[in-house]
């Protein structure tokens, strides 16, 4: 089992300033799952509650001289801790940054899968070393690492992400992802379920109720991706929960109930800046599934080689 | 605004309001732990909310109808209803959105006796609530503050100093004195209690933090630090910010009152003049009242 590559320029200012800080918020502890294409960064896949995030990497938007080799089919997957690989980063950047006057190819950082023993230890233990060659000095880091997954979870792990690719029927996009994130968040005081209702008209309809409140937002004429419909003109002068309703009814609509905070996690993926988002529900209401997208800088074509997408665990089926 | 058709027969109070975080603030600032019921007054005057602890503290904030861009009260006499003050200001923070002014409309009784709240701003997307309210209980002491004599006896020293005071005095905690006293003219906060520690307030050094000051004869009183402590522990950033002061007078049987200012002037205007944007709009200001018992004499020698 071997892997090596060099991280590119864009590689780390992709994971340093945009991709870590996002997944770090999904949770501490993420898979890395290296294929002979492709790098992913997989949370709670193999655990059934939890948001699920996976992003995913052509091997050419991080890395440089991408090498790997492994007896399943050169696939390799690990646990780590993101926090140590965005202090490891951060510190390898900075070596690299001081430097930056020097002609650039010198700084060059290479990761590669280790087995090491550390101090005080009698068995070895896997490690992902980054090294960084600055002017004058050389620097190592090593991120400690679960030990690489068995043959078993690691078709479990492609299994899942297979069957993760599922898009739902119809997306809306969310208008201002900040402005619903910062009303989430706020939303978090008020209740813990929160129901998501997308209709094929275009509308977002988030609302919490406890026996005390009622609290929702409705956000209509959004951009429908996928079976869209024409809203009932009737519609407008009705309040959003009966608005819902009757889409539901219609067959227009799903609805399914998800943890405030999961939703309130999923939108902190803005981190990662993407150009925009879509919600969706999963058939037969499975999930609701978040999926955003990345244009080719200076356009408006998606970046194929970058994608990240969430599942939220549905708490009810609702009335899907 | 005419998406709510259904609601608006059994409403008789309809109103807006432009500056939601005005209000979020003047509310908070009585929200001196999470859980705590306030009880609503409605009159064609305007709204006031009262909060109170254990017959102790009671708080209440004034929100005149010249706070509200409209205000449409159409039943007779003073309804009253309880409600959950928590969960209406974390409700009513999420209508708030940082750098833009949002307009909300607040409508009381709604079909099943629920406060509605929803925004204004836009006709394709909309942010709604409905709280449910409760039949209200009766306030245990509805105190009629009388003056002390004559003369008033009161001070007004900057909220924000008022603020540091209190909080310093959390060290010795458990019972704070405050002094009066004509010649010369001074405040004394005083706690005693795993330490000492004394806090003076001279009237002509420090014309700048204690603003006004009248008291003719000596007066002390004592009450318990964390009512003391409630009337300044939610001060909103605004008030210090504005550097408004406090108003604090003693009343008959060392009743005490503490009046804060809070502004809920449009967010543009505030911005720029923050000191000018009080004068320009005198009348967008929420009243705070504060009222707590003095400690009874037994209890002081007891503590």
């Amino acid at each position: 089992m071997k892997f090596k590559a060099f991280l590119t320029d864009n590689g780390v200012s992709l994971l340093d300033r945009r991709f870590l800080p996002a997944l770090e918020k999904m949770g501490k502890i993420c898979h890395l799952f290296l294929t002979r294409d492709h790098a992913f960064f997989l949370h709670n896949l193999l655990s059934t509650d939890g948001i699920q995030s996976i992003a995913q990497f052509r091997k050419q938007a991080l890395f440089d001289d991408y090498r790997i080799s492994s007896q399943n089919e050169d696939r390799i997957a690990f646990a780590f801790d993101i926090s140590l690989l965005l202090r490891a980063v951060r510190s390898s950047v900075s070596i690299c940054s001081e430097f930056g006057a020097a002609p650039a190819p010198a700084n060059r950082l290479q990761i590669k899968l280790v087995k090491k023993l550390p101090p005080n230890c009698t068995q070895p233990m896997p490690f992902l070393t980054f090294e960084t060659k600055g002017y004058k000095s050389a620097v190592i880091q090593d991120v400690p690492i679960s030990k690489p997954l068995s043959r078993a979870q690691v078709l479990e792990l492609q299994a899942t992400l297979d069957a993760a690719q599922d898009l739902p029927r119809t997306l809306v996009q969310v208008p201002d992802l900040n402005r619903l994130q910062n009303f989430v968040d706020r939303m978090k005081h008020v209740g813990d379920l929160l129901n998501v209702t997308i209709s094929k008209y275009g509308n977002l309809h988030l609302q919490i109720s406890t026996t005390l409140i009622t609290l929702g937002a409705e956000f209509r004429k959004l951009l429908v991706v996928g079976d869209k419909a024409q809203a009932p003109s009737e519609d407008r002068d009705l309040s959003a929960q009966t608005r819902s309703e009757r889409a539901i009814a219609m067959g227009d609509a799903q609805s399914v109930q998800v943890s405030v905070r999961h939703f309130s996690k999923s939108l902190q993926c803005h981190l990662a800046k993407p150009d925009c988002a879509f919600y969706g529900i999963a058939p037969q209401g499975a999930c609701l599934t978040v999926i955003f997208q990345f244009f080719v800088p200076g356009t408006r074509l998606t970046d194929k080689s970058i994608s990240l997408h969430c599942r939220l665990p549905v708490l009810d089926p609702g009335s899907s | 605004m005419s998406s709510s058709a259904i609601e608006a027969d059994t409403s008789n109070l309809v109103c807006q309001l432009d500056n939601v975080q005005g209000i979020v603030d003047a509310l908070s600032t009585v929200r001196w732990k999470r859980h705590q019921d306030a009880l609503v007054e409605v009159s064609e005057h305007g709204i006031v909310w009262i909060v109170e602890e254990t017959g102790c503290l009671q708080a209440k904030v004034y929100l005149q109808k010249e706070l509200f861009i409209r205000y449409e009260y159409t039943a007779q006499g003073r309804p009253r209803f309880g409600l959950s003050l928590g969960l209406f200001v974390d409700c009513l923070n999420t209508f708030s959105v940082p750098g833009h002014s949002s307009t909300i409309e607040i409508r009381y009784p709604g079909p099943d006796m629920q406060l509605l709240i929803k925004s204004a701003d836009s006709l394709d997307d909309c942010i709604y609530a409905e709280i449910r309210t409760r039949i209200p209980e009766t306030i245990s002491w509805d105190y009629n503050f009388e003056p002390a004599g004559s003369t008033p006896l009161s001070f007004t020293v900057k909220s924000a100093a008022l603020k540091e005071a209190i909080d310093d005095l959390e060290w010795p905690g458990s019972s704070i004195q405050i002094i009066l006293k004509p010649v010369p003219p001074s405040v004394t906060f005083r706690g005693e209690g795993h330490g000492d520690l004394q806090i003076d307030f001279m009237y002509y050094a420090n014309t700048d933090l204690l603003i006004a000051f009248h008291c003719d004869h000596q007066v002390s009183y004592r009450y318990k630090y964390k009512f003391l402590r409630a009337t300044t522990s939610n001060i909103p950033s605004s008030v210090i910010k504005d550097n408004r002061g406090s108003k604090l007078t003693i009343g008959r049987g060392g009743m005490l009152k503490v009046q804060h200012l809070v502004s809920v002037a449009r967010p543009s205007t505030s911005h720029q003049h923050i000191d000018s944007a009080g004068y320009q709009q005198p009348s967008r200001i929420a009243y705070i009242e504060f009222f707590v018992k003095p400690e009874e004499d037994e209890e002081t020698v007891n503590d």
